[in-house]
């Protein structure tokens, strides 16, 4: 989904000063943009937080680097750093929506809690209209002796429809499991808004008061 | 006398209205603005652009052509492809990206 690599910083600063907790769901729809562009994600989460910056060179297929770094119950933090790869297995243009499946995943290395060769192979399939959306998405988080493996599940509608300069606000809720977390469904109602030059969410997870709140900050970027 | 002066007038401007040329499409799985950006920017980065329009209500594509130039309707269907949509429609009309904005204004308004 989502990661960070010198945006790692700005990303960071951002949740802090959102609040020091953001579980971020880096699931959109598009995991790259169009050929010849560059695409700059990040996904800031209580427990775990990524970066990825990919460049398309031809449609269907993005190459780039990522970074995520997440702790489990008691844990150190362990970070990823690897290459990562995205690609379109499948699309479907209709005439009123579109439907993607996706590979993406990175190979790189752990260090933290656990150390040594790490790998995140993910399969993505989401459909959306311009005022419904909904995403299944199950990714494997593994090094030698650790399992971060995630699924989730998205579904939103969009408030109302907008021209392609305007921004599109959406109402979208995910709920998000991974091995090791606490809470083990992690669920978080999040504000979208879609604009040409950005994607920005901004949601929380629960529990939603408490010690627990858990703000949530997704931002993609293409250029 | 009056009449001439129209005729001749009209002979001036009509040539000139006619050679607007507008490729204009009906473009599937177009949803998001975030996703579709790539169609305008691929569409402003043709020389022979007079002006561009992306309209995702309508699933509309529109490309005006400078005067005297011209893309082909496949060199025009692979912009669109290489962004990742598919083309459901495809003509060229005699009317300005601005006529078709307006027209499609006009249709979603009739129709609210």
């Amino acid at each position: 989904m989502f990661k960070q690599h010198h945006v790692a910083p700005f990303a960071i600063s951002m949740g802090t000063l959102l609040l020091s907790q953001i579980a971020l769901t880096a699931h959109a729809a598009a995991l790259m943009g169009f050929e010849d562009s560059a695409m700059l994600m990040t996904e800031i989460g209580r427990y775990n937080q990524e970066w990825m910056l990919n460049y398309s060179p031809t449609f269907g297929h993005a190459i780039g680097v990522e970074q995520m770094r997440m702790s489990g119950k008691g844990e150190r933090a362990t970070t990823i750093s690897g290459i990562n790869y995205t690609g379109i297995i499948k699309r479907w243009n209709l005439p009123a929506a579109q439907a993607n499946i996706w590979f993406n995943g990175s190979i790189g290395e752990a260090r933290g809690q656990y150390d040594g060769f790490a790998y995140t192979p993910s399969l993505q399939f989401d459909i959306e209209s311009t005022r419904l959306y909904f995403l299944a998405k199950a990714r494997m988080i593994r090094a030698p002796h650790m399992n971060y493996d995630t699924a989730a599940v998205q579904a939103g509608f969009s408030f109302y429809e907008t021209g392609f300069n305007e921004t599109q606000p959406w109402f979208v809720i995910e709920a998000k499991t991974m091995r090791n977390n606490d809470p083990g469904l992690q669920v978080t109602p999040a504000l979208r808004l879609i604009n040409k030059n950005y994607f920005l969410e901004f949601g929380v997870t629960n529990p939603w008061q408490g010690e627990g709140f858990a703000p949530r900050l997704n931002a993609m970027f293409v250029f | 006398m009056k009449k001439l002066l129209v005729t001749l007038m009209l002979s001036v401007i009509t040539p000139a209205a006619f050679a607007v040329t507008t490729i204009k499409a009906e473009v599937n799985g177009m949803v998001c603005a975030f996703c579709a950006k790539g169609i305008e920017k691929k569409l402003n980065a043709l020389p022979q652009k007079q002006s561009a329009f992306v309209d995702l209500k309508s699933r509309v594509v529109a490309l005006q052509l400078k005067e005297g130039q011209d893309v082909s309707n496949d060199a025009f269907s692979k912009v669109i492809e290489d962004a990742g949509y598919s083309i459901s429609k495809l003509e060229r009309v005699n009317q300005t990206v601005d006529a078709i904005q307006a027209e499609i204004a006009k249709a979603e308004k009739a129709g609210k």
